[in-house]
């Protein structure tokens, strides 16, 4: 193999995967290599959020993460949300609160939303305006994520009942 | 970003061996966040980096020793820091500053060696820790010795550590009857780098205050104690007296410019965040706690 490259095995998406990074790559453009634009490499600082991506289960951004650390890694992006054509209810909710403009940011708030709804089922407006000040909206729809966020707390709360 | 081999050691001692004492391009990388900021940039253009990665395993414990210290693993990402139980017990300033420190993702991927040894004078734990007499375990292949965190940074974005030494452990003693607190000012936005932090620690309380470590960081090139200021606490906490710290601190502060304000915007800073940092650690009110989001 060349000289700066090398082979990975990770899980992406519930799949096991293999595919030859250059070593100065980042998650992203592993990302982009197979086909998955919903993590967008934006700030390219780790400040913005919109290369938001699980990795063991945790929010990391893209931009920052080398490709190679994903070597045996599960990892998980916004597309693998979506489950049997049904959006999760994170996703439902930032559409009924009109949580997004241009949608640019949107993956990385739905997934940072995912994670703080994991974490506390019923997060306080300070607790969710705090968790999310990593991910910056440019067209300023943050009291409508904020509802966004509230909305799917109770979506999962009775989703959850049933 | 030009590319660069990646070593992965399985053990501390193969990573210690791949490290050369001599090539500054030869680099360990934890979690990255930092380094991946100066190498897309064009500041460090390595040829190898050393990935710790799979030590993590072995440095990654949280351990409360008898005497009442916490060893933590150079490993442990910051977030593990933060939601640990131990931490929030015996160092609860540790939790409270990491709850503002840079954001979610960059905690869960950063970790308290590469903090450390990045040295950048804007990070919030330094402080923190010289103000709580917070240690670190180096080890090389010529052993292992401790140094205060106090004493690890020689300048700008530079530590005391040789090119082949790695921390190992962060040391900390308990928190204990000691009253602590960070205060930071970021200018441009919440979760921007400070422009200025204050960290202290208070031995004691009213007009018997045993020590008082009070620590600036981000508006100087690396963290400094203030001891004009911490000297002058030793006649108490009455209004004039933590008035008077302030004043001396902003006097002998060696406050530097930077793009998140000038040298005399700093310096007014220093004599508000003084107090303010001061009041907190000693529960008085009148603190404005808008600034501790």
């Amino acid at each position: 193999m060349a000289a700066g490259r090398k082979t990975i095995r990770f899980t992406l998406n519930g799949k096991p995967v293999e595919t030859e990074i250059a070593n100065h790559h980042n998650a992203v453009e592993v990302l982009e290599a197979f086909g998955l634009f919903g993590a967008r490499e934006s700030c390219a600082q780790g400040l913005c959020g919109c290369c938001t991506l699980l990795v063991d289960g945790k929010a990391v951004s893209g931009c920052l993460y080398l490709a190679a650390f994903l070597d045996g890694a599960v990892v998980t992006s916004v597309e693998h949300l979506e489950r049997d054509g049904a959006l999760s209810p994170v996703q439902e909710a930032f559409i009924e609160e009109g949580a997004f403009q241009c949608g640019f940011c949107t993956p990385g708030f739905v997934l940072m939303v995912e994670q703080l709804l994991d974490r506390c089922a019923a997060p306080s407006e300070d607790e969710i305006r705090h968790y999310l000040s990593g991910n910056l909206c440019r067209c300023a729809t943050y009291p409508q994520i904020i509802q966004a966020v509230q909305r799917a707390a109770e979506k999962r709360k009775a989703s959850a009942a049933a | 970003m030009m590319s660069f081999e990646i070593a992965e050691p399985q053990t501390l001692s193969e990573a210690l061996a791949l490290l050369d004492p001599e090539d500054p391009s030869v680099r360990a990388i934890a979690g990255g966040t930092a380094l991946m900021l100066m190498m897309k940039s064009g500041v460090f253009r390595p040829t190898r980096l050393v990935s710790l990665r799979k030590l993590a395993d072995a440095h990654t414990r949280i351990d409360a020793r008898a005497n009442g210290e916490l060893a933590i693993g150079a490993l442990t990402p910051l977030a593990a820091l933060e939601d640990a139980p131990m931490v929030r017990s015996r160092a609860p300033v540790i939790a409270e500053t990491l709850r503002t420190l840079s954001n979610v993702r960059v905690r869960n991927v950063a970790t308290v060696g590469g903090h450390l040894a990045h040295a950048d004078p804007h990070m919030d734990l330094p402080p923190v820790l010289i103000a709580l007499r917070a240690r670190v375990a180096v080890a090389s292949r010529r052993g292992t010795r401790e140094v205060a965190v106090e004493d690890l940074f020689a300048g700008y974005y530079e530590t005391v550590l040789a090119r082949d030494e790695l921390i190992s452990a962060l040391i900390v003693p308990a928190q204990g009857e000691r009253r602590a607190a960070y205060f930071k000012c970021t200018t441009r936005a919440a979760d921007d780098w400070p422009a200025l932090g204050v960290a202290v620690a208070v031995d004691g309380a009213g007009s018997a205050i045993r020590e008082a470590r009070i620590v600036l960081s981000a508006a100087t090139s690396k963290p400094a104690r203030l001891r004009a200021a911490e000297a002058i606490l030793g006649e108490g906490t009455a209004d004039a007296v933590l008035a008077r710290a302030a004043e001396a601190a902003a006097e002998e502060a060696d406050v530097m410019a930077d793009g998140h304000g000038s040298a005399a915007y700093k310096r007014q800073l220093v004599r508000v965040y003084v107090q303010r940092a001061l009041r907190r650690a000693l529960g008085a009110p009148g603190v404005n706690e808008r600034a501790q989001r």
